[in-house]
């Protein structure tokens, strides 16, 4: 006598209680995100809250000052701040993005000297940025007699996200599939034609994307300006590349500094314009990633 | 030329091609130290259609690569021997692989359109060989001839990767030609394909021998058969070292090689009885 039904013990699908471990993982996970998150959200409810009775125009219409904190604003060390950036992406993207093709498409991958350029920007791109205030300080500002421009200041920064650029754009390149430039090849493209007009235009998203979140980087930078012995006080915008500047992380660093509880007021304010900017820079950035993002 | 003295095949008889595009001699490809591919000699016919078949790791596709040079793009590639394209050394010093490619197109595995749209696709070839000329007429004449044009004259502008896989595949095969090149290799067109796609592609390809030589990688014997005027079957053998390389078995017409081939080898693969 056979018996058709199938046994029990064969079919268990029902939910037999996940192990507790899987909760306690979830709940690990939830609350490094919420502690990240918590943490941005208390620094940004405190800046807004403490710098609210300055955040207005006078803040991007005046200069500053150390004597009067109710009339002074940080205008200066806005236009400072768009001034270094703006030289510096002029500088640092095209020198960066030429550095990454070489490196992705040109280099032999198996000689030493390129391995060791590899090993050398990854650390480059970790070396404090204090380092390069230093290296600002001694080849710029004087032994090549730049001074305290912005000129200097620029290029200062452009060395320190040179590396930053390097890597991002390196990454956005390597993301172009090979068989793009196979493609390209076989059709009697040279080289070059095949990295101008295939495997650049496919990679600018990254290559912005990357390029704007290390420029993004410099903006908050404060530390290679003090090295380079930067004036806090400075009275009146950049009027050209070798013109005395000031930065609005610099600016705050002075404003925190006074005794005088309007100053760090005013402080409050101006980290507010710093983080305002900041986050612009990002949200284009994210923008252009989902804009022009390619898919294969 | 290094005198490779081993050879595992004999000469295949009456496989001569009449007023060979390409006679290999004595082809031997090395990746570094290892040679994947040891002593190859072929010709292949104008304006035929020469099937390189044969188990997976056998060589074929590099083989092929030799071609138009695309092994020249992997570091510690090189090969060794002679292939000559209408007689001249394809891998002789004066010779500009650029050029070669110009004239020797490549169609590959997956279909890889541009992330452009479909008549930039066509365009890049003709735009990057500086080819004067109406650029319209070039485009229509090209994917008239990959049988395209009818399905994609109404969406010309239109981003390439919004083709189907068939279709992409024959907008590459357009692509080649718009450079107006005398040879298309072709390394395993359909695998990607499905059979309908792959049906139109054979019978593309037969179309396209009235104008082109061709060369075709292809996993799929039945395809081998169906397409081609020549067969060349590779293997892999390991040598007394221990090392495997990519050999050529047996080179002929395609009806000889699934009919009656002369080594057991081939008659095993086409038989199934092997890879």
């Amino acid at each position: 006598m056979t018996v058709l039904t199938t046994p029990a013990s064969a079919v268990r699908l029902a939910r037999q209680g996940r192990p507790i471990g899987e909760h306690i993982f979830r709940i690990t996970l939830l609350s490094s995100l919420i502690i990240a998150l918590g943490f941005l959200a208390m620094l940004l409810i405190y800046v807004v809250q403490e710098g609210w009775p300055r955040l207005d125009s006078t803040l991007w219409e005046s200069m500053p000052s150390i004597r009067r904190p109710e009339t002074a604003g940080v205008q200066s060390g806005i236009f400072g701040t768009l001034w270094i950036i703006g030289l510096t992406a002029l500088m640092a993207l095209p020198t960066g993005v030429l550095a990454a093709v070489y490196l992705e498409e040109y280099a032999d991958k198996t000689k030493w000297y390129n391995k060791l350029i590899e090993l050398n920007i990854s650390n480059l791109a970790a070396v404090p940025s204090i380092v390069y205030g230093i290296l600002g300080l001694g080849i710029i500002a004087r032994w090549l007699d730049f001074g305290f421009t912005v000129m200097t200041g620029a290029i200062t920064v452009s060395l320190l996200v040179l590396p930053i650029v390097i890597i991002s754009a390196r990454e956005a390149i390597r993301a172009v599939p090979p068989s793009i430039r196979e493609g390209s090849l076989a059709l009697g493209a040279t080289q070059w034609q095949t990295i101008y007009r295939q495997v650049l235009p496919s990679a600018i998203p990254g290559i912005a994307t990357g390029s704007i979140l290390a420029l993004s980087r410099a903006i908050g930078e404060a530390a290679p300006f003090l090295m380079l012995g930067a004036a806090t006080l400075v009275r009146f915008n950049p009027e050209g590349v070798w013109s005395s500047f000031t930065v609005l992380p610099l600016q705050i660093y002075s404003f925190i500094s006074q005794s005088r509880e309007e100053f760090h007021i005013l402080a409050s304010a101006a980290i507010v314009v710093l983080l305002a900017i900041l986050l612009l820079m990002n949200s284009v950035a994210i923008w252009l990633r989902n804009r022009f993002q390619k898919r294969w | 030329m290094p005198n490779l003295a081993v050879r595992g095949t004999e000469a295949p008889k009456n496989a001569e091609a009449l007023d060979p595009v390409f006679t290999v001699s004595g082809l031997s490809v090395f990746y570094g130290d290892y040679e994947a591919v040891r002593g190859v000699d072929m010709n292949i016919g104008n304006r035929e259609i020469t099937a390189m078949i044969g188990p997976s790791g056998c060589g074929k596709s590099t083989v092929l690569r030799c071609f138009n040079r695309m092994n020249d793009l992997i570091p510690g590639a090189r090969a060794v021997g002679k292939i000559a394209y209408h007689g001249e050394d394809l891998y002789g010093a004066h010779v500009d692989p650029i050029e070669v490619r110009r004239r020797i197109g490549m169609v590959f595995q997956k279909p890889n359109p541009f992330p452009k749209s479909i008549y930039d696709n066509i365009a890049y070839g003709p735009r990057v060989n500086g080819m004067k000329g109406k650029m319209d007429d070039v485009v229509e004449e090209a994917l008239t001839k990959a049988a395209l044009w009818d399905e994609v004259k109404d969406k010309i502008k239109q981003n390439a990767l919004s083709l189907s896989g068939g279709q992409q595949q024959r907008l590459c095969i357009a692509r080649a030609i718009a450079v107006k090149p005398e040879v298309i290799l072709m390394d395993e067109p359909c695998s990607a394909l499905d059979p309908i796609a792959t049906t139109k592609i054979e019978d593309l390809m037969q179309e396209l021998t009235r104008e082109y030589t061709i060369v075709i990688v292809t996993h799929n014997m039945q395809q081998a058969a169906r397409v081609s005027d020549r067969t060349a079957f590779f293997t892999a053998e390991v040598d007394e070292a221990g090392v495997r390389h990519g050999r050529l078995v047996e080179f002929d017409e395609t009806s000889r090689i699934f009919t009656n081939p002369s080594d057991k080898r081939t008659e095993d693969y086409i038989t199934g009885r092997f890879g």
